[in-house]
């Protein structure tokens, strides 16, 4: 269902530059240049998931941002948020395996919220050289309660209904 | 190569070709491939060679499931980055632009394609454009929390259509939010690089 909203989005993007009579040639330049950088690392990160899905702790996680944790998972998925300083393909890899562990709903909203917020390595590579750590400082304190308050209003929408349920590939 | 107003030549540029294999197959594939493998030598080690053989034949489950949807959304990125006027947008969120330039700055960050590297070239820009320091901070938040890329190519395939949207609804008023905390917030912003703009472009 969803493949198919994806379909249709990008058939309508595909008319809008045909009508246009948009030059392809940038376009698919980008669609190379983002494949390359995109899928050899994917197909390893993957792998690499897959064996860390076997190799978690899979209860503990799900104890911890289960269910049953309730409010408190998601201070704790923010911190582990935090401490994943890597691209998304490692984060979504990891955040698949504790939705596949019983991880809350917030939780993972929690914990891929904070990781795009927080990033370190984001932090370090692009932040602090183009802006500065006034920048830095600026954006920590102002965007602090962001993943907290994502999570909070994911918890209340979970109250009401079990839409959202994360299904992980 | 052209075919009509098409212009491809950009397939024959050395430079290019070489930046793609970089990119593709450069230092950090090898770190993660070599991360796999390490992965799958203590995997093989803790839990059995039968475990490593299931865990292998999950991801070749996994892959053909996310390849139509990598395909697809590369497909739509790619078409958004053309037809997106960026360097239109430094203009619309400046000093006394209010709720409104926190408004534009959240959609632009919304809608700006590609990874860190163009968004925080962007932000360094609008930064020493005059932009105000909340549209700053709404912009950045927004394209780290609501980017349609990252949802496209990483919620949307790994975590399912349902997530994505939740994840998306509920964050949809933060970064406006953190923007008008960041322009209550009495602390200083210096954005003093003298290089900042000529990066920024570049």
């Amino acid at each position: 269902m969803g493949f198919f909203v994806l379909v249709a989005l990008l058939a309508v993007l595909l008319g809008i530059a045909l009508r246009r009579g948009e030059d392809f040639g940038p376009v698919v330049k980008r669609f190379v240049e983002q494949f390359a950088m995109l899928v050899p690392r994917m197909l390893c990160a993957l792998v690499a998931a897959g064996f860390i899905a076997q190799l978690l702790p899979k209860e503990a996680i799900a104890r911890l941002l289960g269910d049953e944790a309730g409010l408190m998972a998601i201070p704790l998925a923010a911190a582990v948020g935090l401490l994943v300083p890597a691209g998304p393909v490692i984060t979504f890899a990891i955040a698949a395996v504790f939705a596949k562990s019983g991880a809350s709903t917030a939780a993972l909203v929690t914990f891929v919220t904070s990781w795009s917020i927080f990033a370190a390595h984001r932090i370090i590579i692009y932040e602090l050289p183009l802006l500065g750590p006034s920048f830095l400082r600026l954006r920590v304190v102002s965007a602090a309660m962001v993943p907290l308050l994502a999570g909070v209003m994911a918890f209340l929408v979970g109250l009401i209904t079990a839409y959202g349920t994360a299904t992980p590939m | 190569m052209r075919i009509g107003s098409q212009n491809f030549d950009y397939i024959y540029d050395p430079a290019w070709r070489a930046g793609l294999v970089q990119n593709a197959f450069g230092k950090s594939f090898w770190a993660f491939l070599a991360g796999a493998v390490i992965l799958g030598l203590i995997c093989w080690g803790v839990l059995g060679a039968e475990t490593v053989l299931v865990a292998l034949k999950e991801d070749i489950r996994l892959l053909i499931g996310l390849m139509p949807r990598v395909l697809v959304a590369l497909s739509i990125a790619a078409l958004i980055w053309v037809l997106l006027p960026r360097d239109r947008m430094a203009g619309l969120v400046g000093k006394d632009s209010g709720i409104r330039g926190l408004v534009i700055a959240t959609l632009a960050g919304t809608v700006t394609p590609g990874g860190p590297s163009s968004a925080y070239s962007l932000l360094a820009v609008l930064a020493v454009s005059g932009a105000d320091r909340g549209a700053l901070i709404a912009y950045i938040t927004a394209w780290a929390t609501l980017g349609m890329q990252r949802i496209l190519i990483w919620d949307v395939p790994f975590m399912g259509e349902e997530f994505a949207f939740l994840r998306f609804m509920v964050s949809l008023p933060l970064p406006v939010l953190a923007g008008l905390l960041a322009r209550k917030l009495p602390l200083t912003l210096t954005v003093n690089d003298p290089d900042a703009k000529k990066r920024g472009e570049a």
